[in-house]
C-alpha cells in the first residue's frame, strides 16, 4: 500500500487536517491568554534574576510599594497578593529604623500607656477589682490567695531589651523550612510541640511561651484530671516563662490559675505571668484601628505587639494563615497537625496581611520561605 | 332532667374532707405520742453494754462461718468489694447507690482505672478495723492494731506520731469520702500537693473511695486517682462498687437499721467480715461517755459532731455489739495497755 500525499487527496478537510487546525487554534488562544492576562507570570520567567536585590534599589521600592498599595485584603485576588509577596522575596530586607520607631511611638501614644505588661504585685494590689476584657460584666476580685501567686515584680523584660527576637507562630509553613538555626531566641505561641521531629524547623530555644486556656481546656481537660502530661509538655521549654491571658474572659481564669498551681506542685522553676487585661484591651483596640476586624485578636498578634516593644528587630516565623504557601502549594494548618480552627473567631488572613504591610515598611521581617542555612 | 345535674354534683363536691383530715391528724398525734420506732437512747445502750461487759469474749467459729455465708449470699465481698475489670466490664450500666435514678455507664476512660481483679490475697488472716471514735484516745491500742495482717481505717484519719500509740501506724486500706476531698482539699481543683503529702502517712495502702455512690462524688474520686498517678505516689485508689454498697445496705436494713445510709465504718466492718478470718474492731463507740462515765470527744483527733439524721450510729453499734456477743467479731472498748505501763515502756 503506497503512501498518498494528504494534499492530493480528494478530501481536503479530512479528519486529520481538522484535528491539526484545532490543536493550532487552541495553542494560539492559550498563548494569547498567557500574554494578555498572565503578563506578570510570564515576566518572571523572562526576567533575569541575579541574586537578591539591595533593599533600596528602585526595583525593590517598586515591589514594596506594590504591597503597600493593597489597602484592604479584598482589593486583590489572593493569588495576586501571593505573587507580589513572592516577588518581594527577591529583595533583601532591612530594618527601617524611623518607621519602626514611628510604629512603637504610635503604639505607645494611641494604645499602650502600659509597658509590655503582666500582672504583678505592684500593679495589682490586694483588693483590686479586675475587669475582664471580653465579659464586661465580669469582675474579678484579687484576694489573698491569688495575690500570693502573682510574681513579686514585673517580668524581667523591658523595652528594647533584646537585639533580635524571633516570634514563632505555628503555621504549617514552618514545616520543612529548616529555620531552626535562625530561631535561636524565640517567643512561642500556644504551646507548640518542640520535639526531635520538628527541631530542625522550629529550633529549640524558647524564652516565652504563651498558652491559650482553650488549649488547656481541650487537650488537658481543664487540668481537672491528669496534670502530669501538661507538666511534661511545659518541661520541654525548660526555663521559658509561661504567659497566659488569664483575665481575658471569665472562663479562662480558673484554668490559668491552675497552671500556676501545677507548676508549684511539681516544684518547677518556670515563672507564670498573666497578661494585664488593660493591656489586652489596648492592643486589640489598636489593631481594630488598623483594620483587623475580628471577634478576638489572636495570641500571635498580641505577642508580636509585645515583641515589637521588647526587641529592636523582630522576625516572624510561621505566621502564615493561608491554606497554601506563596507558591500555591497547599500546606497544613499547623506545622505539627492539620486541625482547623473554629471559623469566625480570629481574622487570621487580615492579621497576616498587616504583617506583610509592616514587612514592606521595614518594621519587622516575615519569613515565609525556607531558610538557606545548614 | 335539667335539675338532675346540679343535684348529682352536690355530693361530689361535699366529699368527706373533714372526716379524712380529722383522721389524719389523729393518726399523726397518735404516732407522735406513741412512736412506732424510737432510736435507742445513749444511756440505755451504755448501761446495757456495761451489764454484758464482764464476760470474757470467745470466738465462735460456727457463728463466724454462718455470718460469712450470709454475707457471701447477699453481697459476695470477695468479688464485688471494689470495681474491677472483671466485675464491671466496659459498657456496663451502674446505678448509683446513694442517688435516686442516676446511673453511669463505664466508658473506656473509666474502665482503664480499674484493677484486673480484687487485689487482695483472699482470705485475709487477721484484720483490724479502726474507727475514729474518741474512745481510742489514750487507749494504747496501737501495738495491738499493728499486730494484725490487714489494717483498715476510715475517712483519712490523722496518723501523726502523737496518735500512733493509740491507733497504730500500719495501714493497708483507708477509706476516703468524696466530701472530705471537697472540704479539706478543695476538690483537688487547685493545689494538689497538700493532698499528696497528707496521704503519705498511709504508705503502700489502698485508698477506697465510694466514687459511684453520689453524683457529686464521682469527679473528686477520679481526681484522687489522677493526682496520685501524676505524683507517682505509693497509694493505689480502689473504687467502691455501688452494687456491693447497695447490697450491704439492704442486708443491714433487713436487720433493722433505720438510716438513710450506713456509715463508712459499718460498710468496712461488713467487708472485713467477708474478707478476713478474724476481725477485731477498735474505736467504734458513737457515744459521748465511755464505759466509766467519763466524757470523751467524738473523734480521737477532734470533737466535730456530724450532721444528725444521716447515720443511725447507736443502732449500728447495737448490731456490732450483737455480733461481738455472738463471737463473730471482737470489739475492743477497754484500754489495751494501761497508760502507766505505756509511759514506762
Amino acid at each position: 500500500m503506497g503512501y498518498s500525499d494528504p494534499s492530493s487527496s480528494r478530501d481536503l478537510l479530512g479528519n486529520r487536517t481538522l484535528f491539526f487546525i484545532f490543536i493550532c487554534a487552541f495553542a494560539v488562544v492559550t498563548l494569547l491568554q498567557q500574554i494578555l492576562y498572565g503578563r506578570n507570570y510570564l515576566k518572571r520567567y523572562f526576567e533575569f534574576y541575579e541574586g537578591p536585590f539591595e533593599y533600596n534599589s528602585t526595583k525593590c521600592l517598586e515591589l514594596r510599594q506594590d504591597i503597600i498599595e493593597v489597602k484592604v485584603l479584598s482589593m486583590v485576588k489572593q493569588t495576586e497578593l501571593f505573587d507580589r509577596w513572592k516577588s518581594l522575596q527577591m529583595c533583601k530586607w532591612e530594618m527601617n529604623v524611623t518607621e519602626a520607631n514611628l510604629f512603637s511611638q504610635r503604639c505607645q501614644d494611641v494604645a499602650m500607656p502600659l509597658p509590655f505588661c503582666s500582672q504583678h504585685r505592684k500593679n495589682t494590689p490586694l483588693g483590686t477589682k479586675l475587669k475582664y476584657e471580653v465579659d464586661t460584666s465580669g469582675i474579678f476580685h484579687i484576694n489573698q490567695e491569688i495575690f500570693r501567686m502573682f510574681q513579686r515584680s514585673d517580668m524581667p523584660y523591658y523595652r528594647s531589651q533584646f537585639k533580635k527576637c524571633a516570634v514563632v507562630g505555628n503555621g504549617g509553613i514552618l514545616k520543612n523550612s529548616r529555620c531552626g538555626r535562625e530561631i535561636d531566641s524565640a517567643i512561642s505561641c500556644n504551646l507548640p510541640p518542640i520535639s526531635e521531629k520538628y527541631f530542625m524547623d522550629v529550633g529549640v530555644k524558647t524564652d516565652i511561651v504563651t498558652v491559650n486556656p482553650s488549649i488547656i481546656t481541650e487537650r488537658f481537660h481543664k487540668l481537672e484530671k491528669w496534670r502530669k502530661p501538661f507538666y511534661d509538655v511545659l518541661q520541654v521549654y525548660e526555663n521559658a516563662s509561661v504567659l497566659l491571658p488569664a483575665f481575658y474572659n471569665t472562663r479562662n481564669t480558673d484554668v490559668s490559675i491552675r497552671v500556676k498551681y501545677v507548676l508549684d506542685d511539681f516544684e518547677s522553676q518556670q515563672a507564670v505571668y498573666y497578661f494585664h487585661p488593660q493591656y489586652l484591651i489596648n492592643v486589640s483596640r489598636y489593631w481594630l484601628g488598623q483594620g483587623v476586624r475580628a471577634k478576638r485578636i489572636s495570641t500571635g498578634l498580641i505577642l508580636v505587639t509585645a515583641a515589637l516593644e521588647l526587641c529592636e528587630e523582630v522576625h516572624l516565623f510561621g505566621f502564615w494563615a493561608f491554606p497554601m504557601n506563596p507558591s500555591g502549594i497547599f500546606i497544613t494548618h499547623h506545622y505539627y497537625d492539620n486541625v482547623k480552627p473554629r471559623p469566625g473567631f480570629h481574622a487570621m488572613p487580615s492579621e497576616i496581611f498587616n504583617f506583610l504591610h509592616m514587612h514592606s515598611k521595614g518594621i519587622l521581617q516575615v519569613h515565609t520561605g525556607t531558610c538557606s542555612c545548614c | 332532667m335539667a335539675a338532675a345535674g346540679p343535684v348529682c354534683k352536690c355530693p361530689r363536691t361535699r366529699l368527706p374532707v373533714g372526716g379524712a383530715s380529722a383522721l389524719c391528724v389523729f393518726v399523726l398525734c397518735w404516732l407522735y405520742i406513741f412512736p412506732v420506732y424510737r432510736l435507742p437512747d445513749e444511756k440505755e445502750v451504755v448501761q446495757g453494754v456495761l451489764l454484758q461487759q464482764g464476760k470474757a469474749w470467745r470466738s465462735n467459729q460456727t457463728a463466724v462461718t454462718g455470718f460469712r455465708k450470709q454475707l457471701e449470699d447477699c453481697c459476695d465481698p470477695g468479688q464485688l468489694f471494689a470495681m474491677t475489670k472483671q466485675n464491671s466490664p466496659l459498657g456496663k450500666n451502674l446505678w448509683f447507690d446513694g442517688e435516686f435514678l442516676h446511673s453511669v455507664t463505664i466508658d473506656n476512660a473509666t474502665y482503664s482505672l480499674f484493677p484486673q481483679a480484687t487485689p487482695f490475697q483472699l482470705p485475709l488472716k487477721k484484720c483490724s478495723v479502726v474507727g475514729n471514735g474518741g474512745i481510742l484516745k489514750k487507749s494504747g491500742c496501737g501495738r495491738q492494731i499493728d499486730q494484725a495482717d490487714f489494717v483498715m481505717r476510715c475517712n483519712l484519719p490523722p496518723l501523726s506520731s502523737e496518735y500512733s500509740k493509740d491507733v497504730g501506724s500500719k495501714t493497708q486500706l483507708v477509706t476516703a469520702n468524696p466530701s472530705i476531698i471537697e472540704k479539706r482539699f478543695q476538690n483537688l481543683l487547685w493545689s494538689r500537693k497538700t493532698f499528696v503529702d497528707s496521704v503519705k502517712v498511709y504508705n503502700h495502702s489502698y485508698i477506697y473511695m465510694p466514687a459511684f455512690s453520689m453524683k457529686t462524688g464521682t469527679e473528686p474520686s477520679l481526681r484522687v486517682y489522677y493526682t496520685l498517678e501524676d505524683f507517682g505516689a505509693n497509694q493505689t485508689v480502689l473504687f467502691a462498687n455501688p452494687n456491693f454498697l447497695r447490697d450491704i445496705g439492704k442486708f443491714w436494713k433487713s436487720r433493722g437499721i433505720h438510716a438513710k445510709r450506713l456509715s463508712t465504718g459499718l460498710f468496712l466492718v461488713s467487708a472485713a467480715l467477708g474478707l478476713c478470718e478474724e476481725v477485731t474492731i477498735y474505736g467504734f463507740w458513737p457515744f459521748s461517755v465511755d464505759l466509766h462515765g467519763r466524757f470523751i470527744s467524738h473523734h480521737y483527733y477532734d470533737n466535730v459532731l456530724p450532721d444528725s439524721g444521716f447515720h443511725a450510729m447507736p443502732e449500728e453499734f447495737l448490731q456490732l455489739w450483737f455480733l461481738h456477743k455472738n463471737g463473730v467479731l471482737r470489739m475492743q472498748l477497754e484500754q489495751c495497755e494501761a497508760p502507766l505501763l505505756q509511759s514506762s515502756a
